[in-house]
C-alpha cells in the first residue's frame, strides 16, 4: 500500500507537492515530473467546490474540486439538490477503492 | 514515405455472450485473407494483434496458427483505441520501409478487463465509465441547452442504421421514445444511451503501393493520420470538450489535405449518445450548440452519414476490434460495398476511435 493509500485509510488525504518548484502533482508521485526533484506531502484543506454533478438512485455524486485543482469523482451528500461552484467539505476513506465523500457546507 | 493501402478485410458477428478470443481472432484473419484476390501467408510480413485481453504472445500465436513467419509480431493495448492504434502502427511499419504487408487482427470477449481504468484513483468508487458519460451528458446539457431528445435520436439512429448490418450484435430497431422510456442508469444516462461490451473479431491487411496492386483490384488508401494523448486520468478533462479528438482531427485533416466539409462517411466513437455529439464537433463536421440539430436532422432524412454500420451503440463494442471495425466499414463505404448502408459516392472517410473519457483519440481519414 502507498503512502497516499495508507493515509486515505485514516481519513487523510494528503496532497503531494514538489518542495523544489511547489507544483501539486496528482496523482500522487514520487519524483517531480517538471523538476525531478523528490516531491513532499502536505494534508488536504479538505474543502472543494462542486464542478458538476448527477445522481444514481437516490445518491448524487459529482466531480469535485479540491486543494490546488485536484479534481476527483465522489459522493455528494445533501439534503436539497446540489449546484455548480457550491462549496463542500471532504470525507475519505479506502477499502479497496478510494472513498470521496461529499458533504454540501449551508445545504 | 511509401504510400499505404488497405487491401483486404475480415470480421466475426458480434455478440454480448462470452466468446474464445483465439478462435474468434483465427476465423477474422482467415475471411481477411480469403477477401483478397491473391494473398497467401507468404505475402504477409507483419502480424500485430489488438486486444485487452490478458493472453499473452498473441501476435505469434495468430502467426503460427495462419502459417505466417512475420518480421514484426506482437500485441498492442490501449484500451477502446486498440484497434485504430495497431493500424497506425502497421501503417508506421510499412511507411518506413520495414514492413510490406501487415495482418492487423483485434479481438475481445464480452467480459474483459478493458471496461475499467483501475489505475484512475480519480475516479474513487465511481469507476464505471456510465459516471464519467453522466458528467460529460450533464455539463453538455448544461452548456449547449443539449436534450434528452437529441441525445436519445442518437441512439436510435445507430440502431436503426444497425438493422442492416448483419455483424451488429442486434438488429433489433429503437424508436426515440423507446430509448427515453429505457431503464434509467443515473439522472443523466439511460441503458439505450450506453454501448454494449461484445464479443468479436475484426481483421484488417494494409500494404504498400507496390505489393498493393498485385494482390488486390479494390484499394482503399490512408491519407491522413492523427493522434492525441491529453492525459490517462478522466477528472483532468475538461468536461465540455474532448480536446484529443480535436486535435487528432486537425492532425489527420491537415496529413490529408483536407477540410471536415470533405467527408462523405464517418465512423465516431459512440461509447455513450454524448460521445457522438461530441466527437462531431470536435471534429469540425458540426458544432457542439448545432450537434443535436444536426443528428436530428441526419435521423429525420435517413441520412446514413454518421456511424452507418450503427456505431458502438448499434453493432457492440468488442474493444479491441472496434477500431478496425470502423476502419473496414469505412473501406467498405469508399469501395462501394456496403448495400443497403452505402452513402452514394462517397469518396472520402473518416474513422474516430478514442479511449477513456477521450483522454486519447485516434483519428484516419481514407479515400479511394
Amino acid at each position: 500500500m502507498t503512502f497516499f493509500e495508507k493515509q486515505l485509510k485514516e481519513g487523510v488525504f494528503q496532497i503531494c507537492y514538489c518542495k523544489n518548484c511547489n507544483n501539486v502533482l496528482w496523482p500522487p508521485k514520487e519524483i517531480c515530473h517538471i523538476c525531478h526533484k523528490k516531491t513532499d506531502w502536505r494534508k488536504s484543506m479538505n474543502v472543494g467546490t462542486i464542478a458538476e454533478f448527477s445522481k444514481k438512485d437516490s445518491t448524487y455524486f459529482g466531480l469535485i474540486e479540491i486543494d490546488d485543482g485536484i479534481r476527483v469523482l465522489g459522493e455528494i451528500s445533501c439534503s436539497s439538490e446540489p449546484s455548480i461552484g457550491q462549496s463542500v467539505k471532504m470525507i475519505v476513506s479506502l477499502d479497496t477503492r478510494p472513498h470521496y465523500s461529499f458533504i454540501v457546507e449551508n445545504n | 514515405m511509401n504510400k499505404v493501402a488497405i487491401i483486404g478485410t475480415g470480421q466475426t458477428r458480434f455478440s454480448k455472450e462470452d466468446g474464445d478470443v483465439e478462435k474468434l481472432l483465427f476465423e477474422s484473419a482467415n475471411k481477411c485473407i480469403q477477401s483478397t484476390k491473391n494473398c497467401n501467408s507468404n505475402d504477409i510480413d507483419g502480424v500485430l494483434v489488438s486486444t485487452n485481453n490478458n493472453s499473452k504472445y498473441m501476435g505469434a500465436i495468430l502467426s503460427e496458427t495462419m502459417g505466417i513467419q512475420p518480421k514484426v509480431s506482437h500485441t498492442i493495448e490501449h484500451l477502446c483505441s486498440s484497434g485504430t492504434s495497431a493500424i497506425i502502427s502497421a501503417y508506421s511499419y510499412i511507411s518506413s520501409g520495414l514492413s510490406d504487408v501487415i495482418l492487423i487482427s483485434g479481438v475481445e470477449s464480452a467480459t474483459n478487463p478493458g471496461q475499467v481504468l483501475k489505475w484512475d484513483k480519480s475516479r474513487g468508487v465511481f469507476e464505471h465509465p456510465i459516471y464519467w458519460a453522466s458528467m460529460l451528458t450533464k455539463s453538455h446539457k448544461r452548456k449547449f441547452h443539449t436534450t434528452e431528445e437529441e441525445l436519445a435520436i442518437v441512439s436510435a439512429k445507430n440502431h436503426k442504421h444497425a438493422i442492416d448490418n448483419p455483424l451488429a450484435y442486434s438488429n433489433e430497431p429503437k424508436t426515440i421514445s423507446e430509448v427515453m422510456n429505457s431503464k434509467q442508469i443515473t439522472d443523466d444516462l439511460r441503458i439505450l444511451d450506453c454501448s454494449r461490451s461484445c464479443s468479436g473479431s475484426s481483421s484488417i491487411l494494409l500494404a504498400t503501393e507496390e505489393k498493393a496492386r498485385k494482390i488486390s483490384d479494390e484499394l482503399i488508401w490512408i491519407t491522413g493520420i492523427g493522434q492525441k494523448t491529453t492525459s490517462a486520468s478522466f477528472t483532468k478533462n475538461v468536461l465540455e470538450e474532448i480536446k484529443s479528438t480535436r486535435i487528432a482531427g486537425d492532425s489527420a485533416y491537415k496529413m490529408a489535405d483536407i477540410e471536415p466539409k470533405h467527408v462523405d462517411v464517418a465512423e465516431v466513437h459512440d461509447a455513450f449518445s454524448i460521445c457522438e455529439l461530441m466527437a462531431i464537433s470536435e471534429l469540425g463536421i458540426t458544432s457542439n450548440e448545432e450537434s443535436g440539430e444536426f443528428v436530428r436532422n441526419l435521423f429525420n432524412t435517413e441520412n446514413r452519414m454518421i456511424n452507418p454500420r450503427g456505431g458502438l451503440i448499434g453493432a457492440g463494442h468488442p474493444l479491441g476490434a472496434t477500431g478496425i471495425s470502423q476502419t473496414i466499414e469505412i473501406t467498405n463505404q469508399l469501395q462501394g460495398k456496403s448495400e443497403k448502408r452505402q452513402i452514394p459516392n462517397a469518396e472520402t472517410g473518416l474513422i474516430h476511435n478514442m479511449s477513456a473519457a477521450g483522454t486519447s483519440s485516434s483519428v484516419m481519414v481514407l479515400e479511394n
